[in-house]
């Protein structure tokens, strides 16, 4: 380049030097993929028998249980007569429109979700809440995890583990746990005070604030976070789908390659009315806490 | 020169060619002018939209530039509104209709095949299975051992991988998979999701030397990087069954039938080839076999560059495949300007 030619265009690194980063990092995590995929794919095995044992259960019972087993779940959760009746009235019309099996499969894939951001979220949520060094190192990762295009991460996450279940599982969950761990976290150190004073006064181990005073006081946010962490998951299951996962996304793909617009809207209307349902049991849910804990 | 960039360089050359075609209206048109040129989002037309490109430019004074593309509203561009003026690769099968018309109204002119062979599509296993097995050339040979290919989440059992969901070749790979009672053979047929999806799925099983059989197509990235096999349906293309079943959606008896060789041709707009006859020449020309996309494509892959530096790369690597396309003096003059 000529004579301040660099104040006009950015001075960048060279073709060939950019290539060759390019060219090393992924011959790099090729290497890693050769050498230790199968031994990572097999430390996800159990996980996925879960997953299948999961879907089907969720495929296999009779309708009338699942639906039976939602409105239970949704009445001991709310106490709300027309929420449950809502609840029955979509889940009959995602099963007349031909759109059971699915939900199910999605329905699977929602709830093995949310029980690994649970153990995943609970334990890290606290950890942050307790050193503040490890809320400073976390938070930024939380924020990659949150804002880093899905696509990005789950082609090397094919390349590692194949496609299917497992690799849609851990890209929906890289997505979805975030909520869960800043909600535990905020939950927790929201906690007065005084009531923490209080219960080292009585002379409480840490095992025993924590279990006793912190985590039951936290509850109504940490719930906020499983709802965060399933509507999140919900988001994912378009994207879970391009890499095999079975479910509601499938036919929201086709719909989309193949302009079918009625298809694309039935199958969108069904994981909407899947967020819904989940929404409002588990915001039913902490809100009944609150009340519980007077702390409205 | 310190202004050298695109900014300061459009508004001038701009200006420049204005007062050029205003002095000289008559003999432009018969020069070759401004041509824009299609750039699909896929990775083998836009390594034809660079070629096409190169050539143009230096081998016929062209003004050529690229636009981004998709076959659908590039064609529907094309025969509405004359632009873009060259279509590199469309693949007929989706929009031979629409073409057809726009041929017949004088919208639109077939320039001829870019790709000799065809696209071709079909059922593919690893070289290395064929070599470890000789026998399995045929699919009726690789159904018989669902061991060779197992599904990573049912080892007990083979997988087809299918074609991307939304795809029209997912519900053909659908129907050959019942045409041929693969599911009583012990294979599943497994969802891919996306391209993207059934890549990494190769990928993978290409770099632990696992077993693979689904649906692929040439001329692709990924059958030159990997070395594939297609395996032999058993049975010819029949066109007629085709129509009736293997290419429909909800058909309830599919027979075993072999895939149709794609029709891959340049499109241009009908004012183009009027105006500029040889540029039109060279297009019509222009057709390349599917190992040399193939083993471009490879290498736009590894380096992990776009069609420009493929293009470099292939008048580098296969003179003898392009001076074929234009005559001698329009061929000098691109080696000169390598």
């Amino acid at each position: 380049m000529e004579d301040g030619g660099w104040l006009l265009r950015f001075p960048e690194l060279s073709r060939d030097a950019l290539r060759a980063i390019k060219k090393s990092f992924d011959f790099g995590y090729r290497q890693f993929s050769r050498t230790y995929g199968e031994a990572i794919e097999n430390v996800f095995e159990p996980l996925l028998q879960f997953l299948i044992w999961f879907e089907d259960f969720f495929t296999e019972t009779p309708w009338m249980l699942i639906i039976l087993g939602i409105a239970t779940l949704a009445w001991l959760a709310s106490r709300s007569w027309k929420l449950v009746i809502g609840i029955v009235v979509s889940f009959m019309l995602i099963g007349v429109f031909g759109m059971w099996e699915h939900t199910m499969q999605t329905m699977a894939m929602i709830v093995v979700c949310t029980i690994l951001a649970l153990i995943i979220g609970l334990p890290i949520g606290i950890l942050m809440s307790r050193y503040d060094r490890a809320q400073s190192a976390i938070m930024p990762i939380l924020d990659v995890m949150q804002t880093m295009p899905s696509f990005v991460y789950l082609i090397p996450v094919v390349m590692l583990l194949g496609i299917g279940r497992v690799p849609g599982l851990i890209a929906v969950i890289i997505y979805a746990v975030p909520p869960m761990i800043r909600l535990t976290n905020l939950g927790i150190r929201l906690v007065d005070k005084e009531v923490l004073e209080a219960a080292d006064a009585f002379g409480a181990s840490y095992w025993q604030r924590l279990t006793g005073v912190q985590i039951p006081l936290a509850m109504p946010n940490i719930m906020a976070g499983v709802n965060q962490t399933i509507m999140m998951a919900l988001a994912m299951v378009v994207i879970a789908s391009m890499i095999g996962v079975r479910g509601l996304g499938q036919p929201v793909l086709k719909a989309v390659t193949n302009q079918y617009f009625a298809v694309g809207l039935f199958n969108g209307l069904a994981i909407v009315a899947l967020a819904i349902v989940f929404d409002r049991i588990t915001q039913a849910y902490g809100r009944r806490l609150q009340e519980h804990t007077e702390l409205r | 020169m310190m202004f050298n960039t695109g900014f300061w360089k459009g508004p001038l050359a701009a200006g420049a060619i204005a007062v050029i075609t205003g002095l000289t209206a008559t003999s432009a048109a018969a020069d070759c002018g401004k041509v824009t040129i299609a750039d699909m989002n896929w990775a083998s037309a836009e390594l034809a939209a660079y070629v096409d490109k190169f050539i143009l430019i230096n081998g016929y004074g062209c003004d050529a530039e690229l636009v981004p593309g998709d076959t659908m509203p590039t064609v529907t561009s094309m025969s509405e509104k004359a632009e873009p003026d060259v279509a590199p690769e469309i693949w007929m099968n989706s929009v031979r209709q629409v073409i057809n018309a726009s041929v017949k109204e004088g919208r639109l002119a077939v320039a001829g095949n870019i790709l000799t062979d065809g696209g071709v599509e079909g059922l593919w296993i690893p070289r290395y299975v064929l070599d470890a097995h000789p026998e399995l050339t045929t699919v009726q040979a690789v159904l018989k051992r669902p061991d060779l290919f197992p599904a990573s989440e049912n080892k007990s059992r083979g997988a087809v991988h299918n074609c991307p969901s939304g795809w029209n070749c997912q519900l053909i790979t659908d129907n050959l998979f019942r045409a041929y009672d693969m599911k009583k053979a012990g294979f599943d047929l497994i969802d891919t999701g996306s391209s993207a999806g059934l890549n990494g799925s190769i990928a993978k099983a290409y770099e632990r030397k696992e077993g693979w059989l689904g649906y692929y197509w040439s001329p692709t990235a990924i059958l030159g990087k990997y070395d594939m096999v297609k395996l032999d349906l058993g049975v010819d293309h029949d066109p007629k069954e085709w129509d009736r079943c293997t290419g429909q959606a909800d058909c309830f008896d599919p027979v075993p039938n072999g895939f149709a060789k794609g029709i891959v041709t340049t499109i241009t707009s009908a004012s183009f080839a009027k105006n500029s006859p040889e540029a039109f020449a060279y297009l019509s020309n222009r057709s390349w076999k599917n190992v040399v996309v193939n083993e471009m494509l490879s290498f736009m892959a590894d380096e992990q560059s776009g069609g420009e530096i493929g293009a470099e790369e292939f008048f580098k690597r296969h003179p003898e495949v392009w001076t074929k396309w234009v005559p001698d003096a329009v061929a000098a003059k691109i080696k000169a300007a390598l």
